[in-house]
């Protein structure tokens, strides 16, 4: 089953270090053939809205930059529990903050 | 909300194979390794739910397991190293331990180990299953795994096998045993074989993962990213194959809309590797090579099917398997016509391995249909359908049949077996004799296949097929079923290339003096020593001697009168009997072990009267003596009673 992880912007500018320790981790989670795809995502944004036969396409950045999401990995496990483990393993890396993570169904 | 045992299953999987390597290379046996690494996980159950989960629990098991293979070490006094070298170990780096992985994977796929072994081994040490899920999902059960995986690890114990990366040209044949062993965990998960699923995307996964590992492990081999891009590949397609009912939908029908972009991605990106190493591409490069020239096709009929004929023509000089040739029937079926594609299948119906294989007779009626030969094309898939163990595939061949316009007036060689077996005046033995026949007759040649069309020719092919090398006597009765057949059905002389084959009576040979003087010296109980002295010391038949009755014994003059003839005996005998009547005066000399049950009451001269128990039967006297000699056996299977007669 695949899960996607989502983790929210934060304050902090990520450093050498994180930057290394990532790395090492990403390359971890591939060598094991868990991690299938990974990426940082760009801050600004561009917000596609629909209202009936209305579509309004506004630029970022928005204000609520903090609950904007900042990076996404997607990976395939053999549980809930593998996931979370992962999870557990990005969070001591990257320090605080927050991610969710959720089933993805399909393709 | 977080379930402790089930985090530490987690966790296990997804450091087992780490621990169990870093083990291996320091207990150096892989049986001992794993249970040391069992006992950190007991131990994780157990310290987990109290002390909450600890910061790290990958590197608490790692640790924990290793500390106890210290303190095993330690204990066994087998210390060859010094405790410093020890210590270190509780801190190694990630090659290292990369490396123990690569290790354990070439281990437990070692080719001393019969391919069973080395799947449930490669799942359970590598993959970190149990065996209640490896025993799930090959459909079978937990104790036969269990079994599996100890005498694998029994094996590599007793043959000594090294914990070591194989080097110079071991290392080709040993990698491809490792390649073999993920394919067929993938293979298994794909085309699920049995089952009423058509896959079972656990062990896909699973097989997905093994092989991403081994990629990551060994970068420089062609070959494991050439495997990783073909189940990538195939993985892509799973959503696609199976329509809303479980049934298969062929390649060219599939939706490729539902194709799985990321994980064809990741295939090519695999291809691109194994390209860059170089070489000549090996089998598992070319087959990903095809999945390739698949995958490209904007739409079905856009498939390059002349670049992938000539993959499949260099794939069929690596290996040459009678299902590689198979689907290069198909490739070359479609790249030059579906009668360039038949003569290629035609060439393997005399192939025995694809005797019972169901896409023989599938591709052969997609063939035939596309050729317009209609009414044999149905013939193909019907037997198709009859051969396939997977209930979603049997059912789409019998749609596929179905399809198909045939006239219904003509007789089907289905109709006539069913018809013949019915006509009432043949006794259960020899129906069951004709009945055998026919099923392989009707499997072979399909049951929509029309009577009138049978050849003798046709029936020769399955004769060589399926009893070529039979006893002279099955063949021969499985001919005179034939000729009463075609006299029956007033057809063609169908056993007409069936020469019928001399029966030189096999005298299977007497027990050796060496083996009888352990026989009986074997301690067995009284029946069955006299039972044996007597059958060999009397040379009467076994029926015979069975039938012996108390009163029929002349104890004195070693002799016995039975069903018209004598029977006699010597010291041996004599010196026995005694103690098997143990009084008895009367009824059959030798008894079965219990009273009968009431519903299986034997006649009244195979009672006891004194004891109510029934007279032993042959069957049963034979399996126990098959039992008792097994051991002296050369070839394992036991020996028959009437080996018991003098030589």
């Amino acid at each position: 089953m695949r899960y996607l992880m989502t983790t929210k912007a934060t304050d902090q500018t990520p450093d050498e270090k994180l930057y290394a320790e990532m790395g090492k981790f990403i390359e971890e989670m591939t060598a094991a053939g868990v991690l299938l795809a990974t990426g940082g995502l760009d801050p600004k944004g561009i917000r596609i809205a629909s209202a009936g036969d209305e579509i309004t396409v506004t630029d970022g950045p928005f204000t609520e930059a903090k609950e904007a999401v900042a990076g996404f990995a997607l990976v395939e496990v053999r549980s809930e529990e593998e996931a979370i483990e992962l999870a557990r393993r990005f969070r001591k890396v990257v320090g605080d903050g927050e991610s969710t993570i959720q089933q993805v169904f399909g393709p | 909300m977080i379930d402790v045992r089930r985090t530490v299953d987690a966790v296990w999987k997804l450091e087992s194979a780490a621990i169990i390597g870093g083990l291996t290379r320091i207990v150096r046996d892989v049986g001992l390794a794993e249970e040391l690494a069992q006992d950190a996980l007991v131990a994780a159950l157990e310290q987990w739910p109290e002390s909450g989960l600890p910061d790290n629990p990958g590197a608490w098991l790692t640790t924990t397991a290793k500390r106890r293979a210290i303190d095993h070490l330690r204990r066994a006094a087998r210390l060859e190293r010094r405790h410093e070298d020890l210590a270190r170990e509780l801190d190694q780096p990630q090659d290292v331990e990369h490396e123990d992985v690569l290790r354990l994977m070439f281990l437990s796929c070692h080719p001393v180990l019969p391919t069973p072994q080395r799947v449930s081994l490669t799942l359970r040490l590598v993959g970190g299953l149990t065996a209640a899920e490896i025993a799930r999902a090959f459909l079978t059960s937990e104790p036969v795994i269990t079994q599996r995986v100890a005498a694998a690890k029994e094996a590599l114990a007793r043959e000594g096998v090294p914990f070591e990366l194989p080097v110079g040209e071991s290392l080709a044949g040993r990698l491809s045993s490792v390649l073999e062993v993920v394919y067929l965990i993938f293979n298994e998960g794909y085309a699920a074989t049995s089952g009423d699923d058509l896959m079972r995307p656990g062990l896909c996964q699973e097989a997905l993962r093994l092989g991403r590992l081994l990629a990551e492990l060994a970068p420089d081999e062609a070959e494991v990213h050439g495997l990783v891009a073909l189940m990538e590949i195939q993985a892509a397609r799973s959503a696609a194959r199976t329509g809303p009912s479980g049934e298969p939908v062929r390649l060219h029908e599939q939706n490729r809309g539902r194709w799985d972009p990321l994980l064809i991605r990741r295939g090519f990106t695999a291809m691109l590797r194994a390209r860059d190493i170089g070489g000549p591409p090996g089998p598992y490069v070319l087959q990903a090579a095809i999945a390739v020239c698949h995958t490209q096709a904007r739409t079905a009929e856009d498939t390059d099917w002349a670049q992938i004929a000539t993959l499949y023509d260099a794939l069929v000089r690596l290996l040459p398997t009678p299902i590689v040739r198979l689907n290069r029937a198909v490739a070359v079926g479609e790249a030059h016509g579906p009668e360039a594609g038949l003569a290629l299948v035609d060439e393997l119906t005399t192939d025995r391995t694809l005797r019972d294989y169901h896409l023989l007779p599938s591709v052969r009626g997609d063939l035939l249909a596309r050729l317009g030969r209609q009414a044999e094309a149905r013939v193909e898939f019907g037997r198709a359908a009859a051969m396939t163990k997977n209930a979603a595939e049997r059912a789409f061949l019998l749609r596929r049949a179905g399809e198909l316009e045939t006239d219904t007036s003509v007789v089907t060689l289905a109709q006539a077996a069913t018809d013949f077996l019915a006509r009432g005046d043949l006794d259960t033995a020899t129906l069951r004799s004709y009945g055998q026949t026919l099923r392989r007759l009707r499997l072979s040649l399909g049951d929509r296949r029309p009577l009138e069309s049978l050849t003798a020719q046709d029936v020769t092919r399955v004769f060589e097929l399926s009893w070529s090398d039979a006893a002279a006597k099955t063949w021969n009765r499985h001919r005179s079923a034939i000729r009463t057949f075609t006299a029956w059905g007033s057809l063609a002389d169908l056993a007409a290339g069936l020469p019928r084959r001399a029966e030189t009576r096999q005298r299977i040979p007497a027990i050796g003096t060496e083996h009888l003087e352990r026989l009986w010296n074997l301690g067995a109980p009284v029946r069955e020593q006299t039972l044996w002295r007597l059958l060999h010391e009397s040379a009467a038949q076994v029926r015979v001697v069975l039938s012996l009755d108390v009163e029929d014994l002349d104890l004195e003059d070693r002799r016995a009168r039975a069903s018209g003839t004598w029977v006699s005996w010597r010291s041996a005998t004599a010196r026995l009997l005694p103690e098997l009547l143990a009084g008895r005066t009367r009824g059959p000399l030798f008894l079965a072990d219990r009273r009968p049950g009431p519903a299986r009451m034997p006649a009244t001269e195979d009672l006891c009267p004194d004891t109510g128990r029934s007279r032993l039967s042959y069957e049963r006297a034979e399996y126990l003596f098959k039992q008792a000699t097994r051991a002296l056996d050369p070839a394992g299977r036991g020996y028959t009673l009437r080996q018991l007669r003098p030589s």
